[in-house]
């Protein structure tokens, strides 16, 4: 199955996604056979904190976790039966201002990154992808900002086309645009 | 408590007003903190509040319990998340700010509404 959950800053999406991945991997005896997917590159303290965050957030839950800031086909998920990829928004930042990548590049740039998550996605039995809604604030920015939303855009478009599922977090909320969760994801005591 | 959340101008308050409060009823939290705030039926703008409780130093996630015990039957909150993070730091602080408070009231609250276009959606309710 693959489960595409979208929110704003804070909206609770993290959280609703790890549950979908734990629900959605096989009970295994041989120890974690779920797989978290970084892709926040640890610059500056505020960084290191989101990323400290979202570890006490998943800790217990039986995540093995492995960085990957660009490339994602390049990613050994041998083992796993459910990744969770988090996120689709940093992946994009990470994959447009890679060494060597320039404007041109853009371009092609949200086939390469849908071309690895379809990769990705044939490797594994579940795949929780979490992305970010940048795209209803009003816009007044920059060129190089739009083409930013402008990408990721086409990438959560594509990306919802493939899903089963498609959630938006709301307050912590699942609002549910396609498919259905997991029984169970989003109903129990949630902290954000 | 309801918690209604939205877009900004998308209709919050007069679902407010079609729930049947007044302006009397109603405290906007663009007036910055007091006790007001936690003693009228509703509150409005809780961004701003938020905003307010952080430029001066305050915390806000402590409004949560503010508005539990003040017995609040209406919270409503502009969405704030859905944009560019923005590269001030404040700005970046207050929607995180926002967005988890929003998160705690609505695991308290027994219906959370949605509005669009000045349609509201229930994404939660505990009423059968």
């Amino acid at each position: 199955m693959m489960v595409l959950f979208l929110g704003g800053s804070a909206s609770g999406k993290s959280e609703l996604a790890e549950d979908c991945a734990v629900a959605l991997s096989a009970p295994s005896a041989f120890g974690s056979r779920r797989l978290y997917i970084a892709t926040m590159q640890p610059f500056g303290e505020e960084a290191r904190q989101r990323i400290e965050r979202h570890r006490s957030l998943r800790a217990g839950k039986g995540f093995d976790s492995r960085d990957c800031y660009v490339d994602l086909s390049g990613t050994d998920t041998s083992g796993y039966d459910t990744v969770l990829l988090e996120c689709m928004s940093n992946l994009t930042a990470n994959e447009m201002y890679r060494e060597g990548v320039g404007r041109p590049d853009w371009d092609g740039l949200a086939d390469k990154i849908c071309g690895d998550v379809s990769a990705l996605r044939e490797k594994v039995q579940n795949l929780v992808i979490v992305t970010n809604d940048v795209h209803s604030d009003g816009g007044g920015y920059d060129s190089e900002t739009a083409r930013y939303i402008g990408i990721l855009g086409e990438i959560n478009t594509r990306l919802a086309q493939q899903a089963d599922a498609v959630v938006e977090a709301v307050c912590g909320i699942p609002v549910t645009h396609k498919g259905a969760l997991p029984e169970g994801i989003g109903e129990g005591e949630r902290k954000c | 408590m309801r918690l209604i959340v939205g877009g900004r101008a998308s209709g919050k308050l007069g679902r407010v007003q079609a729930l049947g409060y007044g302006m009397c009823d109603i405290y906007d939290g663009a007036q910055g903190l007091a006790d007001e705030a936690f003693a009228r039926p509703v509150l409005y703008n809780l961004q701003e509040l938020v905003r307010d409780v952080m430029q001066n130093g305050g915390d806000p996630s402590a409004l949560l319990q503010r508005i539990v015990e003040g017995g609040t039957q209406v919270v409503v909150c502009d969405e704030v998340g859905a944009g560019i993070v923005p590269v001030d730091r404040f700005e970046r602080d207050w929607r995180e700010a926002v967005g988890r408070l929003c998160c705690a009231l609505a695991r308290e609250a027994q219906i959370v509404e949605r509005v669009c276009c000045g349609i509201p959606t229930v994404i939660k309710s505990d009423e059968a």
